[in-house]
This record gives C-alpha cells, structure tokens and sequence, in this order.
C-alpha cells in the first residue's frame, strides 16, 4: 500500500486536461482543473482540498461533492479511492443561520 | 401540463388551497403548503438562482434539500431551499443572483 | 435536556422498525427526521416490492410506509419531524436543530438510520437547470404530483435508474433513452424488461458527454465509451430533451457515526464509508447501532429486517428484552434477512459476471444488454426441459430469468401451476399438470412484471395475450390499438377484448388482446394507437 501522506513522492507535472472547466464542487463552484492543480500544490486530502479550495465547504457541505473531490484525488495520487480519509465529520451536520445555532434551548425543568 | 392530473398508481394528488405567491414581481398560482420549487415547476420556472462567481444558472437538483441549489430569496431572505419551505400565499420569491436578488426590470 | 431510552436518527424504514420494535419491548422511543415527512424513501415507492410474504412482497412501497407509520404510532414512538440531528456527542448525547432552537437530549442508546445519498457524476453542464437526481424526479412526481420534464434521459441502469425510468412514463413523461457506462444493465431484467417493450433505447457502454442549454436543459449528447470509460469520438449521438436524470448509485450518509467515533471502514461493496458493525447492526461504541443503507446499501425489504433487528439488539442491551427472547427473535429475522441476501444480485455476487443461472441456464445477454429477451433465450427459459407445460388453453409464461429472491408467483396460484419451491431464488417453474383458471392472479402479484397468460387457441389464428398495465388512460374493452414487442417494435394491431382491475390486483389493470397467433409468444406489450400516432 501507497501511503498517501507520503509528500516526497513524485505525482509527475500538473498536465491540464480537456474537461478541466468541469464544476466538482457546486455550491463554491471549484473546478475539476482547480482540485487537479491543488493536488499539484501538495493537497493530498480531501480535508486540506476543503480548507485550501473551499470545495465541500459551501452551503451543502461537501454532501454532493464529497465522493467526487475524493476520487479525484485517489486518481492523481494513483491509489484506490478506499485508501483517502473522507472529510472530517463535525457538528453542524446541516447549514443552519448563526442566529439559531446560537438560540440553544435553557434546560427542561 | 407539468401536474399530474391522475396517475395509474397513486391517484389524485391531494393539494392544498390554491393561492397567489410573487416571483420576481410577477402574480404565479401554486397550492399552499407544496415546496416553493414545485409551484415554480409547474409554472415554468427553472432557474432558480444564478451563481456568485460564474453567474451560471441553477435550478432544482436533488428536491430533497441536500444539495442547496435552488436556494432563494424567499421574503427577503436569502439562502432559503425552496424545495423543502412549503409555499404560504402572498411569499415572495425572488430569483438569487450571488447572495442577493437578480435585478430585473419591472 | 430530555431523555430517552432509544433515539433513533432517521424515520426512513429502517429507522422506524427498529423504533417499533424496541418501543414494543417496554422503551421510551424518540424518532428524528429532517423531513417535514416520514417514511424516507418509501413513499416515492410506488411499485410492488420483491422477495416473500415476511418481506412484504407484492406491496408496494408507499402502502408498506403507511402500514409502519401506523406500527409506530400504536407502539407509542414520538415522530420528530423536521428535527435536524446536528451534532452527536460523547454518552450519546444529540443536538437537533427543531425550528428555530437548538436542543439537547440524551439517550441510553442510538440508532443511527440515516439511509444513503445520492452518487453524483460530472459532465460538461451538469449544473444546467433540468439535470437532476433520479431521487428528485421520484420527489416531484410521487410526492407532489408534478411532472419534472416532458422529455427525459436517463442515465443508470441499477434498479433506481431502471425503476424511475417506468415512474417517469407512469407519470406521463417520455423516457427518450436509457444509458449507462457499464456494458451491462445492473438492475434486476424484469425491471429493464418493463420499459424495453415500452420502447425505451439502451445505451449500456455509453456515457453523457454533454448537456445542452444555456439557461436550461434543451438537448443531451451521449458517446459510447472505451474500456476505461473514454467517450469514444464519433459515436456522439444527440437527443432532444428537457430534463437529464442522474441515477448513478448511492452512499451511505454515515457521517453522524463517524463523528460518534465509531470505527469506520472504505467498503465498495457496502457503497462506500460504513461503520464497523455486528451482525444486530452494533457498532464499536456499545449501545451505539447503525441499521438500513447507512451501513451498507441494500434496499427497502433488508432495511426494515435490519432495522428490527438493532431495535431487538437495543432492547436487550438496556434489559428491557431477555438474552434468550433475544436470540430467538434475532434467529428468526436473519434467516429473512439472509434470504434476502441470495441470488444473482445478492451482496456476495457485487462485480461478478454471472454466466448461468442455478438451474444451469446461460443467462440471456440480451437483456443484460438490449433490455429484453430473443428469441434464443426463449427457447432456453420458457421452452424448459423442467416444465411440463402442454400449452393448449389459457396458460402463464413467466419471463422471469434471473435468480432473485421474489417468489409471490408461487402463492398467488391457488391452483399450484406456479412451482417456485423453497429457496426461492429460484426460477419459477410451471406445473401444466394443474389447469391454469386464467384467474389473473399471478399477474398482478408479480412485482417484475414478469408474467403473461397466453391463450393460442383463443380463436382460429388468434391468440390471446393477458399482461400488467399500470398505466393511463385504462384502455377499453373493444379498443383497437398496437400490440407491442418486447423491444417495444410495433407489430400490428391488436383487439382489447378483456379489461380488469380488482382490488386484489393493487391498481395493476389485466388488459387482454387479441393478436394473430403467431404474435403469441411476441406481442408483450400494448399501446393505445392515439399514442402510436403521435410517435
């Protein structure tokens, strides 16, 4: 098995692609060829894609995306896509206003 | 026709009150309490918003509101998943350009 | 903060079994759901469920959710509907969003049933306005009773693309074609079969290069692809329609397990990031479960199995169900769950070519290929060596030539024609010895839509042909129209000369035509001629 944080391995030159202008990321409206290139920079998870491109990190939080970033990596680092952590799971699950993720209810008595 | 008057399995779709809602300051007719999106369906509506970088149109993809792709500004407010916020009579829904209301000309 | 014994996140079938039974074992039970509607799924089912009486076969989707609702509610669970789980913490304490507050509540223990989310796959537009999801489409026309396009494009051939294809044309769409990159259709032949002879094209090794449009979907270009899934150039074909539908495979939505801390696992095979569980569906957090399409993508019938058995299993770990009671409710529910789990779709047979059935035949390539059966298959399947069928008089072909675990055939003739036997992957065989009545029953209990009663000696030169109709308008007794091929090739035209519909038949119309004997084992399918005329 490859490891995938491995950062001195070789992925070869960032060579542009046809279908670069692909949108993989809906909500931030990341590309395919801006992932590819991230990956180039040294982004071999799908967390460092998120933080470095904002892909998955939109209104829908990566739920459409998610599988997409990370077989695009898979793919560039030349490892099955099972072998790439998904993105970190956190609180909150679902785009919700400041205004009520702060309106926690006082307890019940 | 975009609703389905009777269907072999299921029937008679149970609607609602019919009432009046603003779309861009336009008079649409939708069925109280049915998503916002499905109203705009039926009245021919597809675009929903138009992206903040690429302005590229959007529209209903997943209908379930997971995706956020037809979001809106729906009385004023922006963001708002009109797939899953049943239609109230007299909203008004403006198609979202970026984060805020598309221009258009009365 | 409130507390409950059981809090299950997800009101989908399996979250709502596994409530049901554990609320029946005593248990102070609290259902979440983001949805102002609960049921999941089910209630875009609108089509007769496979596998056996304690599978819920022959009921369709939406009936079997109205029947869990109820279940739950008499078991005293409390529904919590647009309660969106927004976080899942240490000793199992959740916090939901409800309106516009954020609460707290604490549970013994969890039942994470969240169910899958859609695959996705990109191509040059498919941002555009009318590319959807195949689970939007079933939202639209199944839920609120809309259309979503006139003209549609299908891309995947697993049994959700396959199912929302006949949905999308019981709903009044057309379904201009089917496509998949695969080489091989991946969902169940009957369920290809249904809208083969409707007339819809496959394209299995094709992909979708393009969708067309600027402010919406106006057109689609499909190319066939290579072995690697390249578009091959110059096979680019383009098809005129409003609405491309995505049907590409599911995920599971496990990512309140994985922020539980649940040991998590990459499975393809399950469909993806799953959590390490059990065989009641426990996970490496005690008192923690996870139950349905989150743990690994199956369908509906397994599900509702799993659901109730991590509903036991939470049971037992709070000691409000005894070891053994446990035991031998557990034995018997994964014998049901396990014959769910047999046959040539079975989880085991994922990625496998399949070249005989187990009787031995050589399955039909031309329906993992075109959508139907030629006339070669035929030869092997209906013309069996293990059927005495004497064929004179009205009697049932049964065009069901794939071992999957369904075997509703077998119960519904009460004359004993229909011999599907006790594993009931297997193939249905027919018993000539006892005279078919032409009762109809068969027909319409069989979800794949899979069998036909044939009379050839209806009158001299003609046959009559009784198949499932599930559409609109009914035709009508005396109605000329065109029978159809399995292919959905226009043969000629064919007499109405029998209409029925029965409660027993579960909204399936019979519809009987007259056709020249030698369309006997042809004509499938019929087609009012208003429609021929308009194609």
């Amino acid at each position: 098995m490859k490891s995938i944080n491995d950062r001195s391995q070789d992925i070869g030159p960032f060579v542009s692609q046809t279908d670069d202008a692909i949108i993989i990321c809906r909500c931030e409206e990341i590309t395919k060829g801006e992932i590819r290139q991230a990956i180039h920079d040294g982004m071999f998870t799908v967390n460092e894609i998120r933080r470095y491109l904002r892909a998955g990190m939109g209104l829908c939080q990566g739920q459409t995306c998610g599988k997409l970033v990370k077989n695009l990596i898979a793919r560039e680092l030349n490892v099955i896509p099972d072998q790439l952590d998904p993105a970190t799971s956190r609180s909150p699950m679902r785009p919700v206003e400041m205004k009520v993720l702060g309106n926690e209810e006082v307890a019940h008595v | 026709m975009t609703r389905i008057s009777e269907h072999p399995i299921l029937g008679e779709t149970e609607k609602g009150r019919r009432v009046t809602f603003f779309m861009d300051g336009k008079t649409i007719e939708g069925y109280a309490g049915e998503p916002i999106a499905v109203a705009l369906k039926a009245a021919g509506v597809m675009v929903h918003r138009y992206t903040q970088k690429a302005h590229e149109p959007r529209g209903i993809f997943c209908a379930i509101g997971r995706c956020t792709d037809c979001v809106m500004i729906v009385d004023g407010v922006p963001n708002i998943r009109t797939c899953i916020t049943p239609l109230v009579e007299g909203m008004k829904i403006q198609t979202q350009d970026g984060v805020s209301g598309l221009e258009v000309s009365e | 903060m409130k507390r409950y014994d059981l809090i299950v996140v997800g009101a989908g079938p399996a979250g709502l079994s596994a409530a049901i039974e554990a609320a029946r074992c005593g248990m102070r039970v609290a259902v979440f759901d983001e949805n102002a509607k609960p049921g999941g799924q089910l209630f875009k089912q609108i089509h007769k469920f496979f596998g056996s009486k304690e599978h819920q076969a022959k009921i369709r989707g939406y009936k079997i959710g109205e029947t869990l609702l109820a279940e739950a509610a008499e078991a005293g669970v409390e529904v919590f509907l647009n309660a969106t789980v927004a976080g899942i913490y240490l000793d199992k304490e959740l916090l939901v969003q409800r309106g516009e507050v954020m609460e707290h509540f604490k549970a013994d223990t969890i039942i994470i049933a969240t169910g899958a989310a859609e695959n996705m796959v990109t191509f040059e537009g498919w941002t555009l306005p009318g590319v959807i999801g195949a689970g939007a489409a079933q939202t639209m026309m199944n839920l609120y009773g809309i259309k979503p396009g006139q003209k549609v494009l299908m891309l995947g051939s697993g049994n959700v693309g396959l199912v929302v294809s006949f949905q999308l044309m019981q709903a009044g769409c057309e379904v201009v074609a089917l496509v998949d990159a695969a080489p091989r259709v991946g969902g169940y032949g009957v369920h290809a079969a249904k809208i083969a002879r409707c007339g819809v094209p496959f394209y299995l090794a094709h992909t979708i290069t393009k969708a067309e449009g600027s402010n919406c979907v106006t057109g689609v270009e499909i190319a066939q692809v290579d072995d690697d899934f390249a578009p091959i150039p110059g096979t680019e074909k383009h098809f005129d329609v409003d609405t491309i539908c995505l049907a590409v495979g599911l995920s599971p939505m496990s990512q309140l397990l994985k922020m539980a801390g649940c040991n998590m696992v990459d499975d393809p095979r399950r469909g993806g990031q799953v959590p390490q569980v059990d065989e009641n569906g426990e996970t490496s957090i005690p008192g923690l479960f996870a139950a349905g399409d989150v743990s690994g993508i199956e369908e509906a019938s397994s599900a509702m199995i799993q659901g109730r058995m991590s509903g036991l299993a939470a049971a037992a770990y709070l000691g409000f169900l005894s070891e053994q009671d446990k035991d031998n409710r557990l034995a018997d529910l994964e014998i049901a769950l396990d014959s769910l789990h047999q046959g040539m779709f079975a989880p085991g047979s994922k990625g496998k070519t399949i070249a005989k059935t187990d009787e031995g035949i050589a399955v039909s390539q031309s329906l993992l290929k075109k959508g139907y059966l030629d006339d070669a298959d035929l030869e092997r399947f209906i013309n069996r060596s293990d059927q005495t069928d004497k064929k004179s008089g009205i009697h049932p072909v049964i065009e069901c030539t794939q071992n999957i675990p369904c075997n509703p055939c077998q119960d519904a003739c009460t004359r004993g024609c229909i011999k599907v036997g006790k594993t009931i992957t297997a193939l249905p065989r027919i018993d000539a010895a006892n005279s078919c009545t032409g009762c109809g029953m068969c027909i319409a209990s069989c979800s794949g839509q899979a069998i036909f009663l044939v009379d050839e000696d209806y009158a001299p030169g003609y046959a009559s042909i009784t198949l499932p109709y599930e559409f609109l308008p009914r035709p009508q007794k005396g109605e000329l129209g065109i029978a159809l091929s399995r292919s959905g090739r226009p043969l000629g035209y064919a007499e109405i000369i029998d209409v029925r519909s029965a409660k027993a038949y579960d909204q399936t119309t019979l519809v009987t035509i007259k056709v020249p004997v030698e369309q006997a084992m042809t004509a499938r399918f019929y087609q009012p001629e208003t429609n021929a005329a308009g194609q």
